[in-house]
């Protein structure tokens, strides 16, 4: 009788273009009073998916001019002794031009889930909203939380979904995905391509324009200051911030932190936190990066 | 045969009747703000019985456990496609109770050729403030009432307003979560209290057998504990975590409970 009993979100979404009656189709009301139940009035259907997995928004037609679609550039995704770190820079471009300086690239879906986002920031803020709403949906009707494989199946799901938007140019976007797992009591990093496909990376995940530059560095890091999942929270820290700085210097769409401050965000056995922003001054300063003045 | 409007108020009456009566033996409900956040405290036996319905809004009931899954989905998926469509601001417990749940509850209880909804319902909302929690209380034939820093609901309306009188008397705002919850617990049981007239067992001698207030809790609470669990959710007013709902787990609980798990003196 219940479409959702399943706990998926999308088709929750998708039932409520034809109409949400639940109750009146249990008491058998519609038929007899002729009436729908005003519920249907929530969601004109237009505004619904018509793609059977995610296309919340179908865009305006609008040429693929490079100043429509706003990107996000680097962020990066590197484990510690005790959990997983995210950083990203705070700059949002389209095509030359710098539009935003106070973008949030690294987002929390859940209590033990970030998601670090590169490529169009509409694409990206949108899914981010989707799969939040998908994640809860899920454990609140299920009371139980989605498995990590099931969260790593829906966001490959809305990329596949994507991929239109990656043919026409316009609208592409790369996430990185870090969890804690409590099952296995360790940090977790995942990437994708454009298609949709995943993989588990050991140590460090990066993506967006500065990540290409950068991608050597990683390498540098590893052979000669070890593997980032035995580093502390503090040298993982500091070599993810540098790793940022360097990304800003070589790739003109990432900023730099001497306006805002990076964002910093961590995963452990406790949860998400912030990175206390003392923290990431003091860091900043003992890399040589001038600290940010702005917040 | 035809159906007159005598024939519709005595049906509906028997229906009222009729759920009232399955309500009674239902474990009350309180709803409590207190400066972490905004709590519900109930005994249960095997069921959960308090539930995240959105970010900021929790719901539990007593009721017919069908029926409460019923309602539970329901706002559950009113809330998450207004909160994805629109934004989680604009979902609010006024709305899910007023427009998506009230209406097609009463029409489902005027509705005389099927069975009605047996549930009463409780969803808490938490604010800025206690002071601004809300504690929206659903019946089953519709109707709807909210207060503001406390809220519960029970199977019978005598054990209601006792419930609701003691929780009107305390200051929320002032009580730290440990300290809430021991009032919640007591209040609880006042739920199941008797009305006066009721209460009295006459003795051999035609005298009546008054037990007092605090005794009464004492006993109930007694009881309920050695047959149940009790259950408590919290929206948490300042939290970095993503999500404010948490079910308060037995460390938080155990202390305030560990009183009556003593033998009666």
């Amino acid at each position: 009788m219940f479409g959702t009993a399943s706990g998926d979100f999308a088709r929750l979404l998708q039932r409520s273009a034809a109409g949400f009656d639940f109750l009146a189709r249990r008491s058998g009301l519609e038929e007899r009073a002729g009436t729908r139940w005003e519920g249907e009035a929530w969601l004109p259907p237009r505004f619904a998916p018509s793609i059977p997995r995610f296309d919340p928004v179908p865009g305006p037609l609008t040429p693929p001019a490079p100043t429509v679609d706003v990107h996000g550039t680097t962020v990066i995704a590197v484990k510690y002794k005790g959990g997983v770190l995210n950083v990203g820079d705070r700059r949002a471009t389209a095509a030359f031009a710098v539009m935003y300086d106070r973008a949030e690239k690294v987002l929390a879906l859940d209590d033990y889930t970030l998601i670090a986002i590169s490529g169009s920031y509409a694409k990206a803020i949108e899914v981010v909203r989707y799969l939040r709403h998908a994640f809860k949906y899920f454990e609140r009707s299920q009371l139980q939380r989605m498995s990590l494989d099931g969260k790593l199946s829906e966001l490959a799901r809305v990329i596949a979904a994507n991929v239109p938007n990656l043919m026409n140019g316009i609208g592409a976007f790369i996430p990185v995905l870090s969890t804690y797992d409590l099952d296995r009591n360790e940090g977790r990093i995942f990437f994708y391509d454009g298609m949709g496909a995943r993989f588990e990376t050991a140590e460090y995940g990066a993506a967006g324009s500065g990540a290409e530059r950068i991608r050597g560095c990683f390498e540098y890091v590893l052979r000669t200051k070890g593997p980032f999942h035995e580093m502390s929270f503090d040298e993982a820290l500091y070599e993810a911030l540098l790793l940022l700085e360097i990304a800003a210097e070589l790739d003109t769409a990432t900023g730099g932190s001497y306006k805002h401050l990076p964002l910093a965000k961590f995963i452990d056995a406790e949860g998400i936190q912030d990175v206390p922003e003392e923290k990431l001054r003091e860091t900043l300063q003992r890399i040589g990066a001038g600290p940010a003045t702005v917040r | 045969m035809v159906y007159t409007p005598y024939d519709f108020n005595e049906a509906v009456r028997h229906r009222a009747e009729y759920v009232e009566e399955r309500l009674r033996s239902g474990s009350p409900v309180v709803g409590l703000s207190c400066r972490d956040g905004a709590l519900l405290l109930s005994v249960r036996r095997s069921q959960r019985k308090i539930y995240e319905i959105y970010d900021r809004l929790m719901f539990s009931a007593i009721g017919h456990q069908g029926d409460i899954e019923t309602f539970r989905i329901a706002a559950i998926d009113f809330c998450h496609q207004e909160g994805y469509q629109r934004s989680p601001d604009d979902v609010s417990a006024q709305r899910l109770v007023g427009f998506a749940l009230s209406p097609p509850l009463k029409r489902a209880f005027g509705d005389t050729f099927t069975a009605p909804f047996v549930l009463r319902g409780i969803f808490a909302e938490l604010g800025k403030t206690p002071e601004a929690d809300a504690y929206y209380v659903l019946n089953y034939d519709g109707e709807f009432s909210v207060t503001y820093g406390y809220g519960a609901i029970a199977g019978s309306r005598y054990g209601e307003e006792l419930m609701r009188t003691r929780l009107a008397a305390l200051d929320g705002g002032s009580l730290t979560l440990q300290a809430a919850l021991a009032q919640a617990l007591r209040i609880w049981a006042l739920g199941s209290r008797d009305e006066p007239e009721a209460r009295g067992e006459d003795d051999e001698d035609g005298g009546r057998l008054l037990e007092g207030e605090e005794e009464f809790i004492d006993r109930t609470l007694r009881e309920a504990l050695a047959e149940g669990t009790v259950e408590a959710g919290i929206l948490q007013r300042n939290t970095q975590r993503e999500s404010k709902f948490r079910l308060l787990g037995v460390r938080e609980l155990e202390p305030l409970l560990a009183p009556y798990r003593l033998p009666q003196r």
